[in-house]
């Protein structure tokens, strides 16, 4: 009987206890991060960019993610919008681009600074799930972390296709730009 | 008895700490906004099905401009191989220009061969399909203007040579690969050549585009102006049916168009239809068109240049 108490006790503590451990663990997040892209080629330059990429990142393990609806990506040309999401990026078929990875290196978010990681993961784009591993800088700043990154994103591995007769007013690799501020969440 | 109190804590400890276990999916899942209702985009791929008027408009300060053309008959006693199979000939020619005054409102002027025939248009979208709401509509309303001589005094009132056409689009993508549009519509004429003839005509119409692979679609366009007609009318008029392959090049869309129709915007084409497909009336049709963005976006991220 005396050890059934004790059981009840521990059992007590250690749910009581428990959230509090993980509250030391600070998570960032946003819901308006900035992302955008470019394809250029000698006959045509074209930009879009959209504020609607959510991101995720956890400080302890370094897990990160981002995804960004397909559609929230605005162009100047209001057909060339619709083209990019009818007959590129078929986004009611494919509704958000996603990157899930981990950052490879380990980073104390307690302090400002900056820090050039690499993040590697999966990178869904079009149904189509590709391994990468993506440079980018981490700018802690009084609890704020603000991610910037630069890739290239080659339109054939995720089984964009480009038709022959637009292939000169359409880049076959886009460079993507990410810059995303999250702040922390505590629960 | 202690090993099921363990088990127990177990439990609870699991569940107490998977609740605030943080895993990114998870995370990004509460911070994505899951009320979103995206309108359906594209249920047309043009402003216009064939012949009558898809639910699409123009994009904001969009400027469309659009050579619209009809070749002669194909067989029968004006087609063969001495007019190339209609080649030689245009029933009609369309000069146009539509402009987004908004992203639902479009504002169009025209000019047309037949009748030496000036048009003005105005198309608003009312509503869009989207998950919560099921169709698309839009209204069009089109006054047209007659300027050609008066060869045998047909138009004893200036207002005579007008013509009006009031329609309702209504359009449902039932699919990524179908869509469907119905196009109840009313013309008013201003003088009709025969008497039997009745100045204002209700028209059915039913169009459609079915895509049959990521580049090709068949789209069919089928306008009902006499179902309300006299058949005693002194001349045949059929109602005009016209089909066509629509070929996509992600940016340009080509569409190898026939059609029974000699003419080309409704105020002409729907009460005047003489041929039909029987009696090798059919013809070649198309559309070029080139848009124009006549508006600079002042958001850097997003500026496209072309050299």
């Amino acid at each position: 009987m005396e050890s059934l108490k004790n059981t009840k006790k521990l059992f007590l503590l250690v749910t009581l206890l428990c959230p509090l451990l993980l509250k030391a663990q600070v998570n960032y997040s946003t819901n308006n991060g900035k992302i955008s892209f470019f394809s250029s080629t000698p006959i045509e330059d074209i930009k879009a960019a959209s504020g609607k990429a959510s991101a995720v990142l956890i400080s302890k393990s370094g897990d990160i993610a981002f995804q960004v609806p397909i559609k929230s990506f605005q162009f100047e040309k209001g057909l060339m919008q619709e083209h990019f999401n009818e007959n590129y990026m078929e986004s009611d078929k494919f509704p958000l681009a996603k990157f899930k990875g981990k950052i490879n290196q380990n980073i104390d978010f307690t302090k400002n600074g900056e820090y050039d990681v690499t993040a590697t993961g999966i990178l869904s784009m079009h149904g189509v799930d590709k391994q990468r591993t993506i440079n980018g800088k981490l700018k802690v700043m009084d609890g704020k972390v603000q991610i910037l990154s630069n890739f290239n994103v080659a339109c054939a591995d995720h089984n964009i296709k480009i038709p022959r007769l637009v292939l000169a007013k359409i880049a076959e690799v886009i460079n993507v730009n990410v810059d995303a501020t999250l702040n922390s969440i505590n629960k | 008895m202690i090993s099921k109190n363990l088990k127990s804590l177990l439990i609870c400890l699991g569940i107490s700490c998977s609740a605030f276990a943080q895993d990114p999916d998870s995370l990004l899942n509460q911070l994505s906004d899951k009320t979103t209702n995206d309108p359906v985009s594209a249920t047309f791929k043009s402003t216009r099905v064939i012949i009558s008027q898809s639910t699409e408009t123009q994009k904001k300060y969009d400027l469309n401009f659009l050579i619209a053309h009809r070749f002669g008959d194909i067989g029968g006693d004006f087609g063969g191989s001495h007019t190339l199979y209609g080649l030689d000939g245009a029933t009609d020619i369309y000069i146009g220009l539509d402009y987004g005054l908004t992203d639902k409102l479009t504002l169009g002027v025209g000019r047309s061969k037949r009748d030496e025939l000036y048009n003005v248009f105005l198309k608003q979208k009312l509503v869009q399909q989207s998950q919560t709401f099921p169709i698309t509509a839009t209204a069009f309303v089109q006054g047209a203007w007659i300027t050609r001589k008066d060869g045998n005094n047909q138009f004893s009132n200036t207002s005579d040579r007008s013509s009006f056409f009031f329609q309702a689009l209504i359009a449902r993508k039932f699919s990524d690969i179908l869509s469907l549009e119905l196009t109840p519509g009313y013309l008013i004429r201003g003088v009709v050549t025969d008497p039997k003839d009745t100045k204002g005509l209700f028209v059915a119409g039913v169009a459609g585009r079915l895509k049959l692979n990521k580049r090709l679609s068949l789209i069919g366009d089928y306008q009902i102006p006499n179902f309300s007609r006299s058949d005693k009318l002194t001349n045949t008029y059929y109602n005009s049916l016209a089909v066509g392959l629509e070929i996509e090049t992600g940016g340009h869309v080509f569409a190898l168009n026939f059609m029974n129709t000699p003419y080309i915007i409704e105020n002409s084409f729907l009460p005047d239809t003489q041929k039909s497909w029987t009696d090798g009336g059919v013809r070649f049709g198309f559309t070029i068109s080139r848009n124009f963005t006549l508006h600079k976006s002042k958001n850097p991220d997003i500026h496209s240049k072309i050299y």
